[in-house]
């Protein structure tokens, strides 16, 4: 098995931990040792707990409350492409989690609403989006299982799941706009992918 | 597609330019939004307080094209792009009569819009809007929120607001409560701080601090007849049909405020890209949108009523907001956002656009029923 292979297993041990744990805890296991130095940018995302005292950091209290820290890297050491599109599908599961944490959140929102004396979870406005976050969630999982090796497949996914996130923040109307709870962590799971993930929208920053 | 006037294109150039001076403090605010001292020693805040003043209340005079802010909506359109476009959250910082200013222009007598005006000149103080509760969302019909009776002729205020702008800092504004269960009883009160059973607190928010949401209980707040907004209207115009031009205005604001703030990542981006054409795409839908915000804003100023054009330029233009973060994501180097701390704070600012004045779902709804029916064919 190369490093551009993932096996499904660990992909859904990191979905299922980033959904339980969050995703600073997601992203430590997915790293995978991975430091600092092998961000493709200027900036690398990591778990807090493993960034040193005197590192380089961007401040981010938003990113702080959830336990990632933006780091500038001392040295350079970019990791060669396959490998960080290996850590993108690694990412993408845990980003899958927390995704999954945001959506389970939302419909227990949506469940204890009322809109005209109807649970707010039973508009069919509101179903359409739900049913499609599933379908979403569907195939960002095998996009990442089938593809783990095509870096554009890879950034696609995380453009998804970034819309995805968004998508379900909208239904918390302006509860999801607080600086706690599910779609605050999301926000940072965008940003820890805009770190780790070239072009992690349409690529074109190459062009 | 509507024309700028020459003073239009003043009033453009001066919000340009003062947007740039907005700018200059966005960082600050956005780490500390508690600290108001450096908005209160802000000469451009201050002229932006006293532009956005109804003419007869103002402290001094304004130059002819920023008379033009409160002349039109079309002006308010020109003018809020541009501030916006320096920086949305503290331009949401201006302590301005605003939501409450347009409900009070809308529903208040002579001498209610007078007192509060008046007040306002005097005290020069954040003003707060309360419509929207913690259960029913923007979904203004089902507020809990009451004005009770209290035996003397006046009444007493019971319930509590949420997601409320300068909800712990302002000193006046118009809160909504039901003073029956029928739609129609959904009414408009003014109210100053401090008052008895009167307690508020901020909010902790992912962006758009500059405007520091927050939450009011209302416990017996004692609440004078004469404080009742819309009471020499007809019944049909007292309450929340009364309001619905103020809101049209409310919603071509916050429309082109979503869509300078679009602009200002768009401009990033290309600074950061200098020579790159791979914007022309997002520059073009970004264009286009502010023309159908132009559209919209010149429709309302001939039509207050004509409410639909407003609710599609509004949905059209946070969406696009969101979504040119989403193409500055793709468009720079990995961890961009980080290193340009105004970009990514923007991304956190956009998507307040999509609840405030109502959620894009709630809008849609106000739509439907009326798709295809607006436009030059219509």
């Amino acid at each position: 098995m190369t490093k551009t292979e993932i096996r499904p297993a660990i992909g859904l041990g990191l979905e299922r931990l980033a959904r339980a744990e969050g995703l600073a805890a997601g992203l430590a296991e997915a790293l995978e040792g991975l430091g600092a130095e092998a961000a493709p940018g200027s900036v690398a995302a990591l778990p807090a707990a493993a960034v040193p005292a005197d590192a380089d950091v961007a401040a981010h209290p938003l990113a702080a409350r959830v336990g990632i820290c933006f780091v500038r890297p001392a040295v350079s050491g970019i990791a060669p492409p396959a490998e960080l599109t290996a850590f993108g599908v690694r990412l993408g599961a845990v980003r899958l989690g927390v995704t999954r944490r945001l959506l389970e959140h939302t419909v227990a929102h949506l469940s204890g609403r009322t809109i005209g004396g109807e649970q707010a979870v039973r508009k069919q406005l509101i179903q359409g989006t739900l049913a499609e976050a599933e379908v979403t969630i569907a195939v960002v999982r095998h996009m990442l299982r089938a593809e783990p090796a095509v870096a554009a497949a890879v950034a696609d996914a995380h453009a998804r799941l970034t819309g995805l996130d968004w998508e379900l923040a909208k239904l918390l109307g302006a509860s999801g706009y607080l600086a706690t709870g599910p779609a605050a962590e999301a926000y940072v799971s965008r940003l820890t992918a805009h770190c780790w993930i070239p072009g992690s929208g349409e690529l074109t920053w190459l062009s | 597609m509507a024309e700028l006037s020459p003073l239009l294109l003043e009033l453009r150039d001066m919000s340009r330019e003062l947007g740039g001076e907005l700018r200059t403090m966005a960082l600050a605010l956005d780490a500390d939004p508690a600290d108001t001292e450096m908005l209160r020693e802000s000469p451009t805040l201050s002229f932006l307080r006293v532009v956005g003043t109804p003419k007869a209340f103002r402290a001094y005079d304004v130059p002819a094209h920023a008379e033009q802010f409160t002349e039109s909506c079309l002006g308010r359109v020109v003018c809020n792009i541009e501030l916006a476009r320096g920086d949305v959250s503290v331009l949401q910082a201006v302590a301005a009569p605003s939501l409450a200013g347009f409900t009070v222009d809308a529903l208040g007598d002579a001498a209610q819009q007078d007192a509060f005006y008046r007040d306002f000149a005097k005290y020069e103080p954040w003003t707060f809007f309360g419509m929207t509760e913690a259960r029913g969302g923007s979904d203004a019909t089902a507020m809990h929120t009451s004005l009770d009776p209290d035996g003397d002729g006046g009444f007493l205020l019971n319930g509590a607001k949420r997601y409320v702008a300068n909800a712990d800092r302002g000193l006046m504004g118009v809160v909504w409560a039901r003073t029956g269960t029928s739609s129609l009883s959904i009414r408009a009160v003014l109210l100053r701080r401090p008052a008895p059973g009167f307690s508020s607190s901020s909010l902790d928010m992912l962006g758009m601090r500059g405007a520091r949401f927050g939450e009011m209980v209302f416990d017996a707040v004692p609440v004078p007849r004469e404080m009742l907004l819309g009471a020499h209207l007809p019944a049909s115009r007292r309450g929340l049909w009364g309001g619905n031009r103020a809101f049209t205005v409310v919603r071509l604001q916050i429309a082109a405020q979503a869509l300078g703030a679009a602009f200002a990542v768009r401009d990033a981006v290309c600074a950061l890209r200098p020579g790159w054409t791979g914007h022309e795409l997002m520059s073009a839908r970004l264009d286009a949108a502010r023309e159908l915000l132009y559209d919209a804003a010149v429709g309302a100023d001939l039509d207050p009523d004509a409410r639909i054009p407003v609710a599609v330029a509004k949905v059209h233009a946070a969406e696009l907001a969101v979504e040119t973060t989403r193409w500055a994501e793709s468009a720079l180097p990995p961890g961009t956002f980080l290193d340009h701390p105004l970009l990514e704070k923007w991304c956190r600012d956009i998507y307040a656009y999509q609840f405030m004045d109502g959620t894009s779902n709630l809008l849609r709804l106000a739509i439907a029923p009326s798709a295809g029916a607006h436009g030059e064919d219509s």
